[in-house]
């Protein structure tokens, strides 16, 4: 008989959304994703030297493969899929699409959440500081160098999109103020 | 030397500025595999479902002298344990995948699962398949077996050698071949120099991410089912074979393969997944592990090339007489194809009259040995690329010029007397490789810079007497979207995305118009393989047949309905218009109920064949072998701490004419991936057996590159515009590797001043060699 | 494939899990898990439990108080990378996390695994050794700290009882004006195990004569070590050419690698002649 661990009930937030389970104290978080259906996290060696399966545990890059799951207990996990979808990618999933940087695509789901990870820290990487982030993420089709350049591209839409969201802030900021003024001035139809 | 190269400019070439090819447009599979919305092998699961293991010898070399499975039977949970017995014996056929013409099989067989003796540590004996993977681990170790060892041979010289294990009968020879051409004699007598080096290159691992796996079932028609990662749909006829059924009963649902490089080109996980369903009656799943799919599956071939060359003092060879030994492994797979690759592009992109090739393959008790990128390609282009270099250090000559005196031209004949008749662009290639190097790095004492380069080609398309077709499905919906039907296999390449983007130039929609179903052998016109750099060459073409189809049909249609002649017509933006008058046309959604009201065919079902050849004459080796060939070139410069005997690569530029660039952006990501594998081919990467025990059983001890490890290869595309593919484009997957690994072993070379004979270049093997230069030295001061 | 069956335990505090560890020597502490998962699922480990103190918030943290450094067994290397202390005090140690692994694992794996576990290639063990690094090891009944070169027997031994768990790394602040230098050589350019690790820790005097001198290999030999000879060939002298080629003799003989990679030798020379000639170069005032 495969003798049974007495199971140990654990609560799992994947993408926000919270899953109350057993599992047995020998699971492993990259599999336990894997059948709650989280398919999107690769499976690519099981020894942390991949990267494939990579996910973002209480807000850092892990290989959920040196992971058991009873340690994630009551954590907050991103999986590449709870970053965007086909009709809503986020930035960085569009990047690498644009970029050319996407061949196989199993490598790209890891890469994503290592990305994920380095630009919620450092918005405005150097080169060096994106190898770096993506030094645990192994790829075998592209060469490394489209990715390179579809972070950088995330990097630079990121900051833009963050730019115009400031400049609309300060614009509706401003607006306010001349409606306020011209209110106070008694109005004079300016608005 | 190799600094300050100026290309010529490159000769006048008229591509037509197009509406989709040739632009970097966003393939059609990219985004959902970014969101991670695309479901792999082993991302499926059905209700019901058993999940299997295979029991594999854990020795190189055995008589099974008892099974005992009963133990494993018995285990709750375990639903069936198959064994030799239980197959029948059933072979597999493991040569030929998908092809339907008549040539001679090379009787490349193995069997499903070992029944009297095992040949390599993970030779399948027996499948188990149960609730849970845990219940099936369970079951493996309750599995008995009584292994009487057996003497092996590790090594293929040995293995020819009288006396030894035989593997493969009746004398371990795989495979032979020979080339005659001209003169040998009286071309070495004409030699001012003759050189002769012996180079060697060992096992190496494809390593994709994915690891080979699916799902099998048998649906209510009592056809089974194979959802699985392969770059051949075509094995349904081999597993029907295997397993005694009409080739009608198998269906094979590739999916987008996570990687392949030739590894998945062989039968891995499906006929397991075959035999298991049909026991069982329930859907099974396979998924190797990691350290399964490196014992279980192919490898590159070593190979130990020897090369002897007779040279004028100008560099021009005058006869060239090369030996290969290749290690074919435990069972043949595609070794006799890819010795001949080897035999016949062993000479290099050069003119040589006087040759003598031969080449043999031995049975080992290692690892198989099959498809790797370039299949041959690259281990001949270690040959004779460094003895291009030694040849030009023996005269004394700049590398570059020494290829320039050889280089061929179109016109010439290759080694096998076949005539290249496309653009054949090494000068231009390794010219502009170099060039973009820019100024060379000072070396210091301990830090010793070097630079190599290395011209290739690499053919296209397959061997022509396997009379290749491909097959493609195009139609219009009645919205004036685009469907697109092809068997292809996408293995990462953008093998789906190239036909996609010529469908939509040739109909004139915009790319995002097409939608491609495709890897299913049973609704998708079957295609061939994806391997042999031959999919954008044969399904590009079937495609362009398909799609030049129905643009003529709806063209007449258009013509007719707006009173024009049909030459006055352009057809984009999803319609057709006149040219001179772009407001008259008529949209496609339009266009395509009138032809449907009147019965006009809005689709096309279309065969490309390649040319048919019926093989090579066994005595000379001579005859056309491929349709075409790719010429490219790669340069790089490398330091090399001959204190600690790292080596750091500093730059990378690759060069290749692709004929024409479907889409640039994945060329230049093929470029840059190949080499890459290249790069680790010559620097890293050594699949280690030790009297056939695995010694790199995993990633962490067999080392691929990472994004830390080399900088980027500046890739740049040419387009001579003379390919046999559509649009005159030429292949690149597996040209893109070839250049790497001997632009590396020449810069290692140059920096060292020694070579080291062997890949890859360790440290510890750097600093042998700088140990052997120092001796040297030592030597030459004590004599003066 | 599945890890072998265990039963978990998980303590909220570290004195609950220093209990259960007494009353079940032979439970497996877990932290980042990065070596004992692949371990487990390789076979070469068969914990019955194992108890999680990934969560115990007294094994994390990094605090300088009264120049010492005291850093808690669960620190994650990438806490150690990014730790402003840490880049300032030991810039040694800060060195040796940058070439630990990768990005991924250092999010996972902590300084007290890569201790306990001793493989030859412990990366973080050069470094504190040249640190002159101690150990915590707490149990149910105490603690007592322990000099981490005792700590260090042989490969994947350690001076530790069954029921002891390392808790804490401590070492004095090293003076302002020592100098740290760590390199790591292996087959990739990282995310690898190390074939070489050379850790010093310099002291130079106004008159540019090393002080004080601190050399440990990794790799090359089964346990990390301090190199004792090539530390006294350093003593007292300036970083002559002649002086740095014969303490990095010295420390190649200082390696013992295995059989079939007396390579290693000849790296560990040229590693600590480069080290050391950097070294010359920032200090001054020497011909070399």
């Amino acid at each position: 008989m495969v003798p049974m661990a007495r199971s140990v009930r654990i609560t799992l937030n994947v993408n926000g959304r919270v899953h109350e389970i057993a599992v047995v104290p020998n699971a492993v978080l990259l599999h336990t994703l894997r059948e709650l259906g989280y398919t999107d996290v690769k499976n690519g060696c099981e020894i942390g030297e991949c990267g494939a399966c990579a996910v973002l545990l209480n807000g850092k890059s892990v290989n959920s493969c040196m992971v058991l799951t009873v340690q994630a207990d009551g954590a907050e996990i991103i999986t590449n899929a709870g970053l965007g979808t086909l009709d809503k990618p986020h930035v960085i999933q569009e990047a690498f699409a644009d970029a050319g940087a996407v061949q196989c695509g199993f490598c790209t789901p890891g890469m994503v959440i290592s990305t994920k990870a380095l630009l919620d820290k450092n918005d405005n990487p150097t080169e060096a500081e994106i190898r770096e982030a993506l030094s645990g993420n192994l790829c075998r089709c592209t060469g490394y160098g489209q990715i390179v350049e579809a972070v950088k591209l995330a990097a630079s839409r990121l900051a833009a999109a963050s730019s115009q969201r400031e400049d609309k802030r300060e614009a509706e900021a401003t607006n306010r103020l001349h409606v306020s003024d011209a209110m106070s001035k008694g109005g004079d139809g300016a608005c | 030397m190799l600094e300050h190269v100026t290309p010529k400019p490159l000769p006048e070439v008229d591509l037509p500025e197009l509406n989709q090819v040739g632009k970097p447009l966003r393939r059609v599979d990219a985004l959902g595999k970014a969101v991670g919305a695309t479901v792999y092998a082993a991302d499926f699961s059905m209700p019901n479902m058993l999940h299997a293991k295979v029991f594999r010898s854990p020795v190189p070399s055995a008589r099974i002298a008892k099974l005992d499975v009963s133990e494993a039977r018995a285990l709750p949970g375990v639903a069936c344990v198959m064994t030799g017995k239980d197959t029948h014996g059933a072979k597999l056929n493991t040569d030929l995948p998908g092809q339907t013409g008549r040539a001679a099989r090379a009787g490349s067989d193995a069997p499903v699962l070992a029944t009297e003796v095992v040949r390599y540590v993970g030779d399948p004996i027996a499948l188990v398949a149960a609730e849970s993977l845990a219940i099936a681990e369970e079951a493996m170790r309750l599995i008995e077996i009584d292994l009487e060892e057996l003497p092996g041979v590790f090594d293929p010289e040995e293995a020819l050698q009288p006396g030894s294990p035989i593997l493969f009968e009746p004398d371990n020879v795989v495979a032979q071949y020979k080339v005659r051409k001209g003169d040998l004699e009286s071309g070495m007598a004409e030699a001012d120099v003759i050189v002769e080096n012996t180079f060697k290159m060992p096992f190496v691992e494809h390593a994709y991410v994915e690891p080979d796996g699916g799902v099998a079932w048998v649906d209510e028609q009592g056809v089974i089912n194979i959802r699985v990662c392969t770059q051949v749909i075509e094995h349904f006829r081999s597993i029907a074979r295997a397993l005694k059924v009409p080739q009608n009963k198998i269906r094979i649902r590739g999916t987008m393969v996570g990687g392949g490089f030739g590894s998945k080109e062989d039968i891995t996980v499906e006929i397991f997944l075959a035999f298991l369903a049909r026991e069982t009656g329930r859907p099974v799943k396979l998924v190797y592990t990691r350290e399964e799919a490196f014992a279980a599956t192919a490898k590159r071939h070593p190979f130990t090339i020897t090369h002897r060359t007779g040279v004028k003092k100008d560099g021009r060879i005058t006869a060239s007489e090369i030996k290969m030994i290749a290690d074919s492994g435990a069972y043949p797979y595609l070794t006799p194809y890819v010795l001949l690759y080897a035999t016949g592009m062993a000479a290099g992109p050069y003119r040589i009259d006087n040759l003598h090739v031969d080449s043999i393959a031995a049975a080992t008790n290692q690892s198989f040995t099959s498809a790797f990128r370039g299949f041959g390609g690259p281990q001949a282009a270690l040959g004779y690329e460094q003895q291009m270099d030694e040849i030009a250090k023996a005269l004394g000559l700049d590398p570059l010029d020494v290829r320039r005196v050889n280089y061929m031209k179109t016109g010439d004949s290759t080694s096998t007397g076949q005539v290249v008749r496309s653009a054949a662009w090494s000068e231009e290639c390794a010219t502009r490789a170099l060039h973009a190097l820019g100024d060379r790095t000072p070396s210091t004492n301990t830090r010793k810079i070097g630079r190599g380069m290395a011209s290739t080609f690499q053919s296209y398309g397959r061997i022509m007497w396997f009379h290749d077709t491909s097959c493609a499905w195009v139609g219009m919906e009645q919205d004036g979207t685009v469907v697109l039907r092809c068997g292809v296999p996408d293995i990462g390449a953008g093998q789906s995305n190239s036909i996609c983007q010529i469908t939509a130039e040739i109909l004139g929609v915009p790319l995002d118009c097409v939608a491609i179903y495709a890897t299913d052998s049973a609704v998708t016109p079957l295609a061939g393989t994806s391997t042999a750099t031959r999919q954008l060459y044969m399904s590009g073409n079937a495609v362009t047949m398909a799609a030049t189809a129905v643009r003529k049909r709806l063209v007449s249609r258009a013509a007719k309905q707006l009173g024009v002649a049909e030459t006055d017509l352009v057809v984009s933006d999803s319609r057709i218009a006149v040219r001179t008058s772009p407001d008259c046309f008529i949209a496609h959604k339009d266009l395509v109920k009138l032809c449907a009201a009147e019965g006009i065919a809005l689709s096309e079902l279309s065969q490309f064949n390649a040319p048919f050849t019926e093989g090579l004459d066994p005595e000379t080796g001579q005859g056309d072998i491929w349709p075409d060939f790719t010429f490219g070139a790669q340069a790089v410069e490398v330091a090399v701490d001959t204190e600690t005997g790292e080596i750091t690569l500093l730059k990378s530029a690759a060069c290749h004419d692709i004929g024409r660039a479907i889409n640039p952006a994945a060329v230049h990501g093929q470029i840059a991936g190949g080499s890459h594998q290249g790069l680790g081919y010559a620097l890293m990467e050594e699949f280690e057996l030790s009297e056939g025990y695995i010694k790199t059983p995993s990633l962490a001890e067999y080392l691929v590159p990472t994004v830390l490890d080399f900088p980027r290869t500046e890739t740049i595309i040419l387009e001579s515009g003379t390919g046999v593919g559509p649009f005159g484009s030429k292949g690149i997957g597996e040209p893109a590797l070839t250049p790497a690994a001997p632009a590396v072993a020449n810069a290692v070379a140059d920096a060292l001043g020694v070579r080291i004979n062997e890949l890859p270049f360790t440290p510890k093997r750097v600093l042998e060699a700088v140990e052997k230069t120092r001796a040297a030295r030592e030597h030459e001061d004590t004599e003066t | 494939m599945t890890l072998p069956t265990f039963e978990v335990l998980r303590p909220k505090t570290l004195a609950e899990a220093l209990r259960w560890l007494a009353a079940q020597p032979d439970a497996f502490p877990i932290a980042g898990g990065t070596n004992l998962i692949p371990d487990a699922r390789a076979g070469k480990l068969d914990p019955n439990t194992v108890i999680d103190i990934s969560t115990l918030a007294e094994l994390r943290g990094i605090r300088v108080k009264d120049d010492q450094v005291r850093i808690g067994a669960c620190t994650t290397i990438a806490e150690l990378l990014s730790s402003k202390e840490i880049a300032a005090q030991a810039p040694v140690l800060h060195a040796s996390a940058k070439t630990f692994a990768n990005t991924l694992i250092r999010n996972r794996a902590t300084i007290g695994g890569n201790l306990v576990n001793n493989a030859p290639c412990a990366d973080t063990a050069p470094a504190l050794l040249v640190l002159d690094a101690e150990v915590e090891l707490s149990s149910e009944g105490g603690k007592r700290w322990l000099r981490l070169a005792d700590f260090l027997q042989a490969p994947f031994s350690v001076d530790k009882e069954d029921q002891e768990m390392l808790t804490a790394v401590r070492f004095g602040v090293p003076p302002a004006n020592r100098i740290g230098r760590f390199r790591k050589m292996g087959l990739r350019k990282i995310s690898c195990m190390a074939k070489v690790d050379v850790a010093m820790l310099l002291t130079f005097d106004d008159a540019h004569k090393c002080s004080d001198a601190r050399l440990s290999l990794g790799a090359a030999c089964p346990t990390a070590l301090r190199a004792a000879e090539a530390e006294t060939a350093l003593t007292g002298k300036e970083l002559s050419p002649d002086c740095i080629r014969t303490v990095a003799e010295a420390a190649a003989r200082a390696a013992v690698p295995r059989e079939g990679s007396e390579y290693k030798q000849q790296v560990v020379a040229g590693l600590v002649r480069q080290l050391l000639q950097e070294i010359a170069e920032e200090v001054g005032g020497t011909d070399g």
